[in-house]
């Protein structure tokens, strides 16, 4: 089936078959490895990116499903070289360590300060509670999203 | 979720920190990842790479009676398969740790006659695409025999249990009697004998995010094998492989870039490497496999499920701990990957933090039809720590004694420094007691009466437990002749490079495969401090390459020892780079000698006349590129290549004696939980952690270690456990039933530090990251002081906790 | 993560989903996919066809009728129900939704997927029980009405028959009402789950304890253990909780539910 997406402002026309995944649509078709897998339940959240400005899990969505829809990605977040702020406090919160969930914590991140720029710390674990990280325990993540919190 | 700032205390004498060393030096890894520009396995592709899909076994225990991949390959698309038959005629069983009887078993990488657990790969299936590959996989007819499945360890020896490995002549695979001091004669001064008949440290792993993988290139050419990977041990990878492949080493080139995670899981995929290699040579064509988490939990190296037994503790009555017996087993699952390592490993702590000096352990390890067992961050010592700290707690609770009081007055003292246990190793440095009563403070422990007070008021049962540990780091491989004696291994190794190029870069090569651990940060700290340049002016590369100069045979990120071994090595090449920078300028200057140089500034210079300075580009420069005219006799490249080798000896195989690591780090973990009485659930509501890894290269990079682990735990305590039903059937094989902590589930966390250096260690450092296990001992203490019952597993889900109260009530 | 090779079709209007459902034997309603999107993973269900309900207007939508019935579209998601003002009429409906998963599972799940996929650890269907609701179904031949205790049927099974989609569900007026809820770590899987509603009668519907939500009466919330003793639970063991633990959870959970619903 054709599939046309923008993602991070770019435009790609693709045949893709209906059984796709969006996640494997992203990183198999379109090369944008920056999005991970992680589980293959929908559990983790490495594979989080925002559709139409909505938070999903890319894993639990067809390709063709998105056809039509904009979609933002880890890769889209830094204005070339100069990262976001939020990526920015990542790296000072020392906020990741393999950097295997962090596109997807860095999206869930995104979205929740879009919604809510002043967040309490229970309120950005709440967000972030569809992401796993076996490296960090959470801690400095929450960190580092509350420093960047107005 | 809240988090204290942390705590540092030094005790004198400590050098105070000058340069790069000690900084909390923002990571240099970090800009790409969060880019998403990281480059994990499954981004790597080739030109017309096929993906690889395994056929699992349905069965815990079958014979195999027919295997027909014909209509499999005769789907568009499919490139090709391969067997069992074929792997069992191309290669040979992997080489085996163990001495007889676990030596006899043959073990391929595709299952050859029988499958011996659910989940192990039968066929494997390449095709075009991942689906397809999957579809392919559908079709492949495999016809088993159905057998009696063995999945509790206690009854793997019984007369009439069915036996996994014929070979082996039953389901024993090593056992081992370790034994120290005078028993007899502690046991016979001795107040009292405390028994405790069963404890079990129960089966988990740490589950990293990303799962194994590889893409595998054959060079038809060269015959050699190309595996981009995410195997965490290289150099035991290529032992395995090579003779079981029947090829040299140099025919294997590992590559690995960033790995996402592995805590010890990742080191024993090299069965389903040797799979990807036959097939790329096979099929002449790039193979491309990734694990998925159902096929992870389902196969991949399961933490070591353990009991002991007969436990008998001499004890006297002031709490004084005199000598243990007990009998320990250990579940292996269906496969010696790593095994029967986890054998000897625990030994490195064998009187955990205690001055226990008689001990004896009869060490038992038999097969079982679960996913096999290989290491896992705490390795072997953490379900032995786990043991120590269980008999601490139930001793005080028998004695009617303050579990403070007995650790206090059992731990190793900080004047006693170093300290031989009774086999032999040598605990570096450390202040066990000023360690628990940081913790402490950290929690407010005189505040607990009131809150358990407070707490009962509101229908709650409140309990605080500590979990002292050893995060013993840098193994010395000799310790694998415990084991077997025939082995030749001993020692250890890691190696690094540094050069400086034509341009002046300073370039560092490692020969780790860190997995979030940082190291091109802290490497880059080392070098710049030994150079004088800031670590921005760093190059650490990203990954491991084999193929060049930067692989040791010990390569690889396990163990806790980057910071001994890794950074030991870039030491000693940046140091023979400073020489070597130093006797270039002398030259260069017209004779002057080293010792009147120094390196500033980013260049070299005479220290009595700073204006006479040679940039490094224009070091590089010349050595690289305008070389004519220096002296003959100058021996320099500028390209520095450097071997650490820690001091040990091989271990005493008579008496199982040895300095079996160089370093131990330490933890105490403090944790207080309200269990509700109604349910058994119950909640974490304070916690402290407190480590001591010696010098500290980059403190903020340590306590992310620290807490990492620390959520490890008590996702193991609460609620992760790979359970099996009588059949053999994983009950857990994903993260919807395998519950892993979320951000929800954290506690409020305080950490503390405490710097006692090594003095073994090149830097003082010790290797850390593995003292997690502190956690799951704290909680299971926490738990036996809020129900009042004795804790006998390692694993408390809310049912455990319910059912220790109904026992209290009965 | 590699699903079997399904057909996808995307009908504009309500009508035409029901046609293509109806006219293909192997066609399955795509709700939010936060749960047949996995099971596909899986391979554990393979529908030839997926019809995707998302884009059809007419199953979405929250509304407040005068007499205080709530009206909830099938494909209403949870992160609508929580921020609808509508549905605050009912504060325990968002209350509940706000503790399923996490932000991107609420984010596309939907409350007539949650109803309709009736895994017995679910926690709407217990209280859409308590609450009373009613659910409309749509088929061939028109719209139907079931009440929630009607409505499941079995594991994976509710009365949504072939061809036929749940269109909405209605739950009437009411504030008093309680869940209570043992879960695998925060908003995690329920391992026993009970919602109350007093209204007159206390009325109580316990989930993970049997193939539907077990419904149970009492005079007050002090009847309710009892109530619970008597309706002989057996619920199944798994590697979360034994038989005996799921019960005792059943009355406690129970109890603390009714006693949440009544204190309001």
């Amino acid at each position: 089936m054709d599939v046309s997406v923008t993602v991070n402002g770019t435009t790609y026309e693709r045949d893709v078959e209906p059984r796709r995944l969006l996640i494997h649509f992203l990183r198999d078709d379109l090369d944008l490895t920056g999005s991970h897998v992680g589980c293959d339940t929908g559990n983790c959240g490495a594979c989080s990116v925002i559709l139409d400005g909505v938070l999903v899990k890319s894993c639990m969505l067809l390709a063709v499903q998105a056809s039509g829809a904009s979609i933002e990605t880890v890769e889209g977040l830094a204005e070339g070289e100069e990262l976001t702020p939020l990526q920015q406090a990542f790296n000072e919160h020392h906020a990741l360590q393999c950097g295997y969930c962090t596109p997807g914590m860095l999206m869930s991140a995104t979205a929740l300060l879009r919604d809510n720029p002043s967040p309490s710390e229970d309120e950005i674990a709440k967000a972030l509670q569809g992401n796993i990280c076996r490296c960090t325990g959470y801690w400095n993540i929450v960190d580092a999203v509350k420093s960047v919190a107005k | 979720m809240t988090r204290a700032s942390e705590t540092t205390l030094a005790p004198a004498p400590v050098e105070v920190q000058k340069g790069w060393g000690g900084q909390s030096v923002r990571r240099k890894e970090d800009k790409r990842l969060l880019q998403g520009e990281g480059v994990f396995v499954d981004d790597i592709k080739r030109h017309g790479m096929g993906y690889l899909h395994f056929v699992r076994s349905p069965y815990a225990h079958a014979h195999i009676t027919r295997v027909d991949v014909s209509a499999a390959e005769a789907i568009d698309g499919v490139y090709g398969t391969l067997t069992g038959e074929e792997v069992a005629a191309l290669t040979d069983p992997f080489f085996q740790i163990s001495s007889v009887p676990g030596a006899n078993i043959k073990d391929y990488s595709l299952a050859v006659g029988k499958v011996r657990y659910v989940g192990e790969p039968v066929v494997a299936v390449v095709a075009e695409t991942r689906e397809l590959a999957r579809d392919a996989s559908e079709l492949v007819e495999v016809d088993y025999e159905p057998l009696e499945a063995v999945v509790d360890a206690r009854q793997a020896q019984d007369a009439d249990t069915p036996v996994l490995h014929e070979d082996a002549g039953g389901n024993l695979m090593w056992s081992g009697l370790y034994s120290w001091g005078d028993l007899d004669a502690a046991f016979a001064e001795a107040d009292r004998v405390i028994e405790i008949p069963e404890l079990h440290f129960h089966r988990f792993n740490s589950t990293p995010l990303e799962c194994d993988g590889a893409l595998v290139e054959y060079n038809r050419g060269v015959s050699q094998w190309t595996i981009h990977t995410n195997n965490q041990f290289p150099g035991f990878a290529a032992i395995m492989m090579g003779p079981a492949m029947k090829v040299g080493l140099d025919k294997l080139r590992f590559v690995t870039q960033d790995i996402g995670g592995g805590f010890g899981n990742k080191i024993t995929s090299h069965p389903q490497l040797v799979v990807c290699c036959l097939l790329a040579r096979k099929l002449n064509r790039p193979v491309q496999w990734t694990e998925w988490r159902t096929d992870f939990h389902l196969s991949m190296s399961h933490g070591n499920e353990r009991w002991f037994r007969d436990t008998e503790v001499a004890v006297s009555d002031d709490g004084t701990l005199l000598g243990f017996r007990t009998k320990a087993l250990d579940d292996a699952g269906a496969w010696l990957r790593y095994e029967p390592l986890g054998g000897v490993i625990w030994a490195q702590v064998t009187p955990g933090m205690y001055r226990w000096r008689h001990i004896e352990l009869e060490f038992t390890q038999v097969a079982t039809n679960k996913a096999p067992v290989s290491p896992n961050r705490g390795y072997s010592r953490m379900q032995h720590l786990w043991f120590t700290e269980r008999v601490i707690d139930i001793v005080a609770r028998e004695l009617g004694l303050d579990p403070v009081e007995v650790r206090k007055k059992n731990y190793v003292r900080a004047e006693d420094m170093p300290y031989e246990t009774p086999n032999g190793c040598v605990y570096d440095s450390g202040d066990y007691a000023a360690m628990l009563d940081l913790a402490l403070g950290l929690i407010d422990y005189p505040s607990i009466a009131g809150k358990r007070a407070e707490a009962q008021e509101r229908g709650k049962l409140l309990g605080v437990g500590i979990g002292s540990t050893l995060d013993s780091g840098t193994n010395n491989f000799g310790q694998s002749r415990l084991i077997n004696p025939e082995l030749q291994f001993s020692g250890n190794n890691e190696v690094a490079t540094v050069k400086l190029d034509i341009f002046g870069e300073i370039v560092v090569t490692l020969g780790t495969t860190p997995q979030g651990q940082g190291h091109e940060t802290t490497a880059a700290q080392v070098v710049a401090d030994i150079l004088s340049c800031s670590p921005d002016d760093v190059h650490v590369r990203a990954g491991h390459d084999s193929y060049w100069n930067s692989h040791a045979g010990f390569s690889g990120t396990y163990a806790s020892q980057f910071a001994v071994t890794g950074l030991g090595a870039v030491k000693g090449a940046t140091e023979m780079l400073a020489a070597e920078i130093k006797r270039l300028a002398g030259a260069v200057f017209g004779g002057v000698p080293p010792e009147a140089l120094e390196l500033a500034d980013g260049g070299v210079r005479i220290k009595e006349n700073p204006d006479a300075f040679l940039p490094f580009m224009a070091c590089g420069a010349i050595i690289n590129a305008n070389n004519a005219g220096l002296p003959e006799d100058l021996d320099v490249t500028l390209n520095c290549r450097y071997v650490y080798r820690p001091p040990f000896e091989v271990p005493d195989v008579e008496t199982k004696t040895g300095n079996l690591t160089l370093t131990y780090a330490a933890q105490v973990h403090v944790a207080v939980v309200e269990v509700d009485p109604e349910t058994g659930a119950y909640e974490i509501v304070d916690y402290a952690a407190v480590d001591d890894c010696g010098k500290r290269i980059n403190p903020q990079i340590v306590e992310g270690q620290v807490m990492g682990a620390t959520a490890q735990a008590i996702g193991a305590a609460v609620h992760e456990t790979y359970e099996y039903d009588e059949d053999g059937n994983l009950l857990t094989p994903n993260f919807y039933d395998y519950h892993v902590p979320h951000a929800l589930d954290m506690p409020p966390l305080a950490t503390g530090a405490i710097e006692s250096p090594s003095p073994f260690t090149p830097l003082g450092t010790k290797g850390m990251g593995e003292g997690g296990g502190a956690g799951i001992h704290a909680i299971c203490a926490a738990i036996q002081d809020a129900t009042g019952q004795v804790v006998t597993d390692s694993h408390n889900p809310y049912q455990r906790v319910w059912r220790l109260l109904q026992e209290a009530k009965a | 993560m590699l699903l079997r090779e399904v057909e996808y079709a995307k009908p504009r209007s309500v009508a035409e989903a029901l046609e293509l459902l109806a006219a293909n034997d192997g066609a399955r309603a795509l709700a939010g996919g936060q749960t047949l999107i996995n099971v596909m993973k899986a391979r554990a269900a393979s529908p030839d066809m997926l019809v995707d309900l998302n884009g059809l207007d007419d199953l979405k939508g929250i509304e407040l009728a005068g007499d205080g019935t709530l009206t909830i579209g099938a494909m209403a998601t949870y992160t609508e129900l929580m921020a609808s003002a509508e549905a605050k009429a009912r504060p325990i409906l968002g209350e509940v939704c706000a503790t399923i998963a996490d932000v991107q599972v609420r984010n596309r799940g939907t409350i007539g997927g949650n109803v309709c996929s009736n895994d017995p650890t679910n926690h709407l269907p217990p209280l859409m029980v308590a609450v009373g609701a009613r659910m409309t179904i749509a088929g061939a031949s028109g719209e139907r009405e079931v009440s929630a205790e009607e409505f499941f049927l079995g594991v994976y099974l509710t009365a949504v028959g072939p061809g036929e989609l749940l269109t909405r569900i209605s739950i009437p007026a009411g504030k008093q009402d309680g869940f209570a809820a043992v879960t695998l770590g925060a908003d995690g899987t329920c391992i026993a789950n009970a919602a109350a509603t007093v209204n007159g009668t206390v009325r109580v519907a316990l989930g993970c304890v049997d193939a539907v939500p077990v419904l149970v009466t009492a005079d007050s919330a002090d009847g309710v253990a009892d109530a619970v003793r008597a309706a002989n639970l057996m619920p199944p063991s798994d590697v979360h909780a034994s038989s005996e633990y799921r019960t005792h959870l059943a009355g406690v959970l129970a109890t603390r539910a009714a006693q949440e619903a009544s204190a309001r």
